[in-house]
């Protein structure tokens, strides 16, 4: 399997009148063919600028990648022209968002938007891409896609729109398809559809996904890799069985550790974190998980963690397991 | 909490123990297109010192259903029986007493608390309004309540933008508790929170509940947390309850067709379980509230359909322990 994507320490901060928000602090990760992975964690913590950056989409200034390398499909894309990224986003990385309107236009006749967006990338004649557009809809079972493709983006659900922008993005068979929420705004049984489709798609395709979810239960239905963020920082990686079964950080565990099970009784508590995520306007020098955390030692608040290895392939952040880890404090508090 | 005897019968009235009897009532709005049948004949009870879940997907009328409980919204027929510290019928003329009685707690913990007034404020209005104590004691009160949902009382003159999500959700609960309700509406009340957040709020849920013997009304989306919290659960369908059960009974021997489908959605944090998972995924759409189908409003999905389903709505009856509307589930 080769290699479409690989992010080297990537750094993005955002310069505002109260100063420089780093949203995104020191980021690495890489993607094969046909592999889902998933980016998860809290709310703010940078999953959606990391999702943006790759696609170039968020607004410069007062976004600035600050260091760091993107390299897609074998090029580094973070010295990118504009013009350079138009002709890369939809051939080589399209994006879906959470909310579909985004992305189409209600003016538009569904149909007619797919097949303009097929014909901006690829050599067709107007009937060829009209029959492209038409097997799109039927890819991601958009019934009586014929009549359907006449009407516009209003007269559908919200789960048949997040499908049409499915197909949209899947217009140009880009290498890398992009999921930021694509189901958090759907309810569960349209979830379930969306997410078939999804894999589905993958595995027919060969397309990498991104998936941006806060949604274990997503992830662990889709991924086959995971990245945890917290605080703008990769905090674990690795695959999704051994995120779920062998976590290491800290986070992980106790995210893991605070869902309800539905074998659990009324009367046991749930577990929680204590306390809330920093502010990225004066990141913590340490560990960002260090005020949050119930192992948390003196170095935790004074150094960064170094990334250290779990077992092949799985990666954490943490002190508590690391090699260079001061003697007298390690395990403390276990 | 109630025992075992009750939680057996979902439906049967223990009088003594009834906080609530909900009596064929429907809400529908009149939009542009037509009647819009948000809520549509419910019969329901809520027992005291329960925790009744609410589900369904969305669009099917939960929000609507819980904000004519509170009498936000006048039912647009139907009757609705409250036995608390008062005996009262739900009605326009007596939502000022019935709202010493129960409260709401919102989704959105962000627009749901006044930005310009402090914390104290917000939690001490609805003490003013119902003439509760007097100024020293309710300053008491506001310190209490904040402490009682895990802030602290040098809280109480900030203000609301000042405090994180679930802070924030905190502050919500604290000013639905100051009028010492007895029945609470949490409408998704840690949908918008994080993950980490979500379990302080339930635990607090769970704590005050027990402490103060309170009622809730737990809608959600996430079934994990619905079947962890309550006692038992209302399944909605496009405005329809379709099966009532107690949680346990729900999850072990799931009846109806759109139950089965909703809770083979749920992805299950877990890879192995999900790969081995069978699944119902259901096709098709949610049909449109307005002019709905005049049979069973599950049928253009359901998988079980065939004529009958198509004609003739089924009832809410009691079969095999749950009460369920389907023609094709056997007594
Ligand atoms: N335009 C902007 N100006 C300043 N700060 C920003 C801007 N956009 C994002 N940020 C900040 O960058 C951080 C990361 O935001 P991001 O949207 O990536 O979070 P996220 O992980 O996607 O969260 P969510 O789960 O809520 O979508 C946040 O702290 C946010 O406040
Ligand atoms: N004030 C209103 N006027 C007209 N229609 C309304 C009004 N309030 C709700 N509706 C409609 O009633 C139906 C039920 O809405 P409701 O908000 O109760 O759904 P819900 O089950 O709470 O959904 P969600 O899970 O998305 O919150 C929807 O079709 C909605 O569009
Ligand atoms: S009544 Fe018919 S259509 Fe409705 S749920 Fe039962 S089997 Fe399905
Ligand atoms: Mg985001
Ligand atoms: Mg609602």
């Amino acid at each position: 399997m080769s290699k479409i994507l690989e992010v080297k320490d990537l750094h993005v901060s955002f310069d505002t009148y109260a100063g420089e928000v780093k949203a995104v602090r020191g980021v690495s990760f890489d993607l094969h063919e046909g592999e889902v992975l998933a980016i998860v964690g809290e709310s703010g913590c940078g999953k959606s600028v990391t999702a943006q950056t790759i696609m170039k989409l968020n607004p410069m200034p007062p976004a600035r990648i600050v260091n760091g390398e993107i390299i897609l499909c074998d090029k580094d894309i973070v010295n990118a022209t504009e013009k350079e990224m138009m002709a890369i986003r939809g051939k080589d990385v399209s994006m879906i968002f959470q909310d579909p309107m985004t992305c189409l236009n209600p003016t538009m006749q569904v149909g007619k938007q797919l097949t303009e967006a097929i014909r901006n990338h690829r050599k067709m004649t107007k009937e060829e891409a009209h029959k492209e557009a038409i097997r799109l809809l039927e890819l991601v079972r958009i019934p009586n896609p014929e009549q359907r493709a006449k009407q516009y983006p209003h007269e559908f659900s919200g789960g048949m729109r997040q499908r049409v922008m499915i197909a949209m993005a899947l217009s140009c068979a880009p290498k890398l398809l992009i999921a930021d929420e694509p189901t958090t705004a759907l309810d569960v049984t349209i979830q379930a559809q969306i997410m078939e489709l999804l894999k589905e798609i993958g595995k027919k395709t060969n397309t990498a996904i991104i998936m941006i979810t806060h949604d274990l239960g997503v992830v662990a239905s889709m991924a086959d890799r995971v990245v945890v963020m917290y605080a703008g920082k990769v905090v674990e990686s690795g695959v999704a069985r051994d995120i779920f079964y062998h976590p290491a950080h800290p986070y992980t565990k106790a995210l893991l550790k605070s869902l309800p099970t539905t074998e659990m009784s009324r009367d046991e508590r749930l577990v929680s974190i204590p306390g809330t995520p920093p502010d990225l306007l004066n990141p913590p020098v340490g560990c960002p998980f260090a005020s949050r955390c119930k192992y948390a030692m003196k170095i935790c608040y004074e150094a960064p963690p170094a990334e250290f290895e779990v077992g092949k392939g799985h990666h954490g952040s943490c002190w508590l397991p690391h090699p260079d880890c001061p003697k007298d404090q390690a395990g403390g508090e276990q | 909490m109630m025992d075992m005897k009750t939680m057996n019968m979902p439906e049967k009235k223990v009088d003594d123990n009834v906080l609530i009897e909900i009596q064929d009532v429907s809400k529908h709005f009149k939009v542009s297109e037509g009647i819009l049948k948000a809520v549509n004949h419910v019969n329901l009870t809520i027992y005291k010192g329960e925790t009744l879940g609410l589900v369904g997907e969305s669009g099917c009328g939960k929000s609507t259903f819980g904000k004519v409980l509170m009498g936000i919204y006048p039912a647009t027929s139907g009757k609705i029986l409250y036995h608390g510290k008062k005996d009262i019928e739900i009605t326009k003329k007596n939502l000022f007493a019935y709202s010493k009685m129960a409260q709401i707690i919102f989704q959105d913990p962000y627009s749901s608390l006044d930005p310009r007034m402090t914390v104290g404020s917000i939690i001490e209005e609805g003490m003013i309004i119902h003439k509760m104590y007097d100024k020293k004691r309710r300053q008491e009160r506001v310190y209490e309540l904040l402490e009682l949902v895990g802030l602290n009382r040098e809280h109480a003159n900030r203000f609301p933008h000042e405090f994180s999500g679930g802070q924030r959700q905190r502050i919500g609960i604290a000013r639905a508790l100051a009028i010492e309700p007895e029945f609470i509406v949490c409408d998704e009340p840690i949908s918008a929170l994080d993950v980490s957040i979500q379990s302080q709020i339930i635990n607090l849920l769970h704590d005050l509940q027990k402490k103060l013997n309170l009622t809730y009304l737990f809608i959600a989306h996430d079934l994990n947390i619905v079947k962890y919290i309550s006692d038992r659960i209302a399944v909605m369908y496009l405005g329809n309850i379709v099966e009532l059960a107690t949680s346990d009974q729900l999850y072990e021997k799931t009846l109806h067709p759109y139950s089965k489908a909703l809770l083979s959605a749920v992805p299950i944090p877990d890879p192995d379980k999900e790969a081995s998972k069978k699944r119902d995924i259901l096709g098709g759409d949610v049909p449109s509230p307005i002019n709905p189908p005049k049979g069973c409003p599950f049928a253009s999905r359901c998988p079980h359909a065939t004529e009958i389903c198509r004609q003739e709505k089924p009832k809410l009856e009691m079969k095999q322990g749950h009460l369920v509307a389907c023609h094709h589930v056997k007594k």
